[in-house]
């Protein structure tokens, strides 16, 4: 039972030195390669932009003290 | 775009394996057509638990759940996937899965990115705590393979969560293998499951 893996196009990307380091965190954090980091991050991305333009707003609660901030996107 | 991949669910009448299909990326009028023959059938069978005196929490518990609106509302998102096992010309189950943005909490994988199983259901008539004569089993499985598969892609390594409803929480735990993390206060009180690489590894053998 595979999944049907969509057909992929490859691209350059040009990252400062900082951004680089940013990503070669996240992707030893997470244990996965720069391209899934940036696959994921591309899905968030995309999923916050199509909640936002539907009038939704994006906030972060902190666990035990209940505080909201909101997100600036962009 | 959807592709399809061929898979075999046990026909429980005829006692042996069937041939059908996996859908990856189910259409509108996939879902469609599945809702306009799953709902019917679940509301009859409703009826009937109602009529024979049958406990309220023994009614399936899924029976309000829309998955044309599901559809309709994941199709806009690229995190989303949504896939189906057609049989006979029916939809014998459906799963929805988030491929961003969920990470592990058992300890061995936590902050471990994972897919997150945020629908499955196999058809009413496949189910045998709904159907008088259940046909398909093997539904439920074969969509927890696909979302360890689809983990594995994601480069995930198998890893997978999700919130069950109380009538398929031993499923999860006894045979899917998974971890029971206990209830979780802030989905609906419902127990949260996750999969190890190792007991995805295990399921898939």
């Amino acid at each position: 039972m595979q999944t049907g893996t969509p057909s992929r196009k490859t691209m350059t990307l040009n990252l400062t030195e900082a951004e680089m380091q940013a990503l070669d965190e996240l992707s030893a954090t997470k244990d996965i390669s720069k391209t899934a980091v940036l696959r994921q991050a591309l899905r968030l991305y995309q999923m916050i932009e199509v909640r936002i333009a539907r009038g939704e707003k994006l906030f972060f609660e902190h666990d035990t003290t209940k505080q909201k901030a909101e997100l600036m996107v962009l | 775009m959807s592709t399809r991949s061929t898979v075999h669910l046990h026909d429980r009448k005829a006692e042996r394996l069937v041939e059908a299909t996996l859908v990856d990326g189910i259409t509108r009028a996939e879902a469609e057509k599945a809702e306009a023959e799953w709902k019917p059938y679940l509301e009859e069978q409703v009826k009937r638990m109602e009529a024979e005196g049958v406990p309220k929490d023994r009614w399936p518990q899924h029976r309000h759940w829309d998955w044309r609106q599901k559809q309709e509302a994941a199709d806009a998102y690229l995190a989303y996937r949504m896939f189906g096992i057609e049989c006979q010309s029916q939809m014998q189950g459906l799963m929805l899965v988030l491929t961003a943005g969920k990470d592990c909490r058992i300890e061995s994988q936590k902050g471990k990115p994972m897919a997150y199983v945020h629908f499955l259901a196999a058809a009413p008539w496949n189910l045998a705590t709904v159907a008088p004569d259940p046909r398909f089993s093997l539904v439920g499985s074969i969509l927890v393979a696909t979302a360890i598969n689809l983990s594995i892609e994601e480069e995930f390594q198998g890893r997978i969560g999700l919130h069950s409803l109380p009538q398929a929480d031993e499923w999860y735990r006894n045979s899917c293998g998974m971890t029971d993390l206990g209830r979780d206060h802030a989905v609906h009180d419902l127990r949260y499951f996750e999969m190890t690489p190792e007991q995805a590894s295990e399921f898939l053998k």
